[in-house]
């Protein structure tokens, strides 16, 4: 029996999809099976950045109405045995999900995986609600601005009214990703430093992820960040990753920039 | 002038968190995300069911100095 997570954010935009693709595909290169459904319904994007695009013939949905069975829709990672993918309908409107069917669906898949990881739609209507509606757990996912921050949480605020898991008078647990950290405009008071965050929000750090080019240039291609080694923000979903199957990795601290870090060992010396 | 420059992007982090703080705040107390909302909601909505017609039906959280109210308005059938 898996774990259900939604990636849940509040504003669109801030990386929810690079996330659930990139700690998908760590998780399966952590020898754990895992899904990424996409819950966006008429707006499909993780079969892009998952470089799947091409491979996908069923939908969610028509899972949901007995047109296909899972079996066929699930569609397996070019790069991991481990990882799965199911791929959101881009004909439909998200109208169409009802709680019944997406029940089914996720316990389904919490069954056959250790990881259930559902790529929520930005905004808190009615596709979000379907989306955390069955999470055990939330991750969070925000940029260190303002209007990130406030989205969030909503976000949050109705994940803990409306799951299920907190109807029943239980917690969800939630953990957050700050996405897209500019490490020396947080060291010039420019940019919210992740204390804060987590502060405002009241709740738990999941990992950091520093503002990096290769992002594009790997959604440009289909391949997860996570694959090149060289990437400071593959680097960082690594280790996200890695805590995710339970391993301890320590936080590294990506908001101090080179120079920064050159001037604190500087300073050690003088 | 450069001290002055440094001061002021100095601040923009500071007043970004003092500003999410208060707006944060703020949204969290007009929230009415209730865990049972949904069930209250269509409850009252069979209740006024049995005499009424009843399109739709919004609550909301209102403040009356001590006092805190959930305003329900029931939208009825023409």
């Amino acid at each position: 029996m898996g774990i259900i997570i939604a990636v849940i954010s509040g504003k669109g935009g801030v990386g929810k999809t690079t996330a659930t693709a990139n700690l998908g595909l760590g998780i399966g290169l952590n020898d754990q099976k895992c899904v990424v459904v996409d819950f966006d319904i008429g707006q499909r994007n993780l079969d892009m950045i998952l470089g799947l695009e091409n491979r996908v013939v069923y939908d969610m949905v028509q899972v949901m109405d007995g047109e296909a069975s899972l079996k066929q829709a699930l569609i397996k990672s070019k790069v991991s045995k481990n990882l799965f993918f199911l791929a959101a309908s881009q004909s439909k409107d998200k109208s169409v999900l009802v709680s019944s069917k997406v029940e089914k669906l996720v316990l389904q898949l919490k069954k056959d995986f250790d990881f259930v990881i559902l790529d929520s739609p930005a905004g808190i209507e009615s596709g979000f609600e379907h989306t955390i509606e069955f999470a055990d757990a939330a991750i969070v996912v925000v940029n260190p601005e303002v209007s990130s921050i406030r989205d969030a949480d909503r976000a949050i605020g109705i994940l803990d009214s409306k799951s299920n898991k907190v109807k029943q008078g239980e917690d969800v647990a939630k953990y957050l990703i700050i996405n897209r950290i500019v490490a020396d405009m947080v060291e010039s008071g420019e940019m919210l430093k992740s204390e804060d965050i987590l502060d405002i929000l009241d709740i738990k750090l999941l990992g950091k992820i520093p503002e990096d080019r290769g992002v594009i240039d790997a959604s440009n291609q289909g391949k997860p960040v996570i694959l090149d080694k060289k990437s400071i923000a593959g680097q960082a979903y690594t280790r996200i990753s890695g805590r995710l199957c339970g391993k301890q990795i320590d936080m590294k601290d990506i908001e101090i920039s080179d120079s920064g870090l050159f001037k604190k060992i500087a300073g050690m010396f003088r | 002038m450069f001290i002055l420059d440094f001061f002021r992007t100095k601040q923009s982090a500071s007043i970004a968190k003092d500003r999410l703080t208060i707006a944060i705040m703020s949204d969290r107390k007009n929230s009415t995300n209730y865990p049972f909302m949904d069930e209250m909601k269509s409850e009252i909505i069979d209740v006024v069911k049995k005499y009424i017609g009843v399109r739709g039906i919004e609550i909301k959280k209102e403040f009356d100095g001590d006092f805190e109210a959930l305003s329900i308005d029931v939208m009825l059938e023409k």
